[in-house]
């Protein structure tokens, strides 16, 4: 079996993708990207409760990184095209993933999207939004229709933790692109100093 | 005029929305903020303030109050309105702010 990061975010999703992953033996490690101030505590509780739960359930201690996701939206917000505001936050959180799979010798990349959920889950801003990464990532949902996740959610015991009240995103944009290509995508970066602020980004991250 | 505070769609926060609409300027907002002391993050498309409650002021003039307790919001709002002169909010035909 193998070693991957996934990336988390308390919403009804990820834990999901997590478990199917857990249950055939990989040994995870988990990332959340730390919205605030866009968001409020609620998304790292309930990451926290997701985690303790699964780690019981697997018996692997599945560590968790929360890296300071709020300074980089922040910076995106104030310098590129809102419209592309998902999808540039999406590689932001796929390179930083990326970097602490390096740290933690993991081979592979997970999330737990489906298609065309959300505005960044359509195929091209995936395609955008990973074409910023080299390793394979992997999508155990992507063939699941909600109600579906929901029902393994509330089989596995994490769907009541997901939804607990909480504040959405405040950095989604109202009229987020549904379509993107990578040369709209680079030439948003090339407003803002991408290495910079992963590095900083990965430096404060905090291993939970 | 803001409309009563409701509650938020995730059930986190609050919400106040004008009607009419009432666009804020956010760079004058951030000033007068920052003269009375209150941090604030400025996306440009938004501010986040922090007083009783952390909220978010939208151009547009929506505010989201990051409290599940409606009587900071409330009071929250009151001092974000003396400090930014927006419109008061309608008078309560009710008990409270608006649930769901």
């Amino acid at each position: 079996m193998a070693r991957g990061v996934m990336l988390v975010s308390g919403g009804i999703d990820s834990p999901v993708a997590l478990h199917y992953l857990l249950r055939q033996g990989h040994e995870m490690v988990a990332v959340h990207m730390d919205n605030r101030p866009f968001t409020d505590d609620s998304p790292l509780a309930k990451v926290v409760d997701h985690l303790a739960l699964l780690r019981e359930r697997y018996r692997q201690p599945i560590p968790l990184y929360l890296l300071p996701h709020g300074p980089t939206q922040v910076t995106l917000m104030r310098s590129t095209d809102r419209h592309f505001g998902c999808v540039l936050c999406r590689r932001f959180m796929w390179r930083s993933a990326e970097r602490i799979a390096a740290r933690e010798g993991a081979t592979f990349l997970a999330t737990g999207e489906a298609l065309g959920q959300v505005a960044s889950q359509t195929l091209s801003n995936m395609r955008s939004a990973t074409a910023s990464v080299q390793l394979p990532i992997v999508r155990p949902l992507i063939g699941f229709d909600k109600q579906e996740i929901e029902r393994v959610a509330k089989s596995i015991g994490t769907y009541t933790i997901s939804t607990r009240p909480g504040v959405c995103c405040q950095a989604v944009p109202d009229k987020p692109a549904t379509r993107s290509n990578l040369v709209q995508i680079l030439k948003e970066e090339e407003r803002v100093d991408v290495e910079t602020m992963i590095d900083d980004c990965v430096r404060k991250a905090v291993i939970l | 005029m803001y409309r009563r505070l409701r509650l938020c769609s995730n059930r986190g926060g609050y919400e106040a929305v004008a009607e009419p609409r009432h666009p804020i300027d956010l760079v004058g907002a951030r000033a007068r903020l920052e003269a009375e002391r209150i941090p604030v993050v400025d996306a440009r498309v938004m501010l986040i303030a922090r007083l009783d409650a952390e909220v978010t002021i939208s151009r547009a003039g929506r505010l989201l109050f990051k409290t599940q307790d409606p009587r900071v919001a409330e009071r929250t709002f009151e001092r974000l309105r003396s400090i930014l002169g927006l419109p008061a909010m309608e008078e309560a035909s009710g008990p409270g702010p608006v649930s769901g």
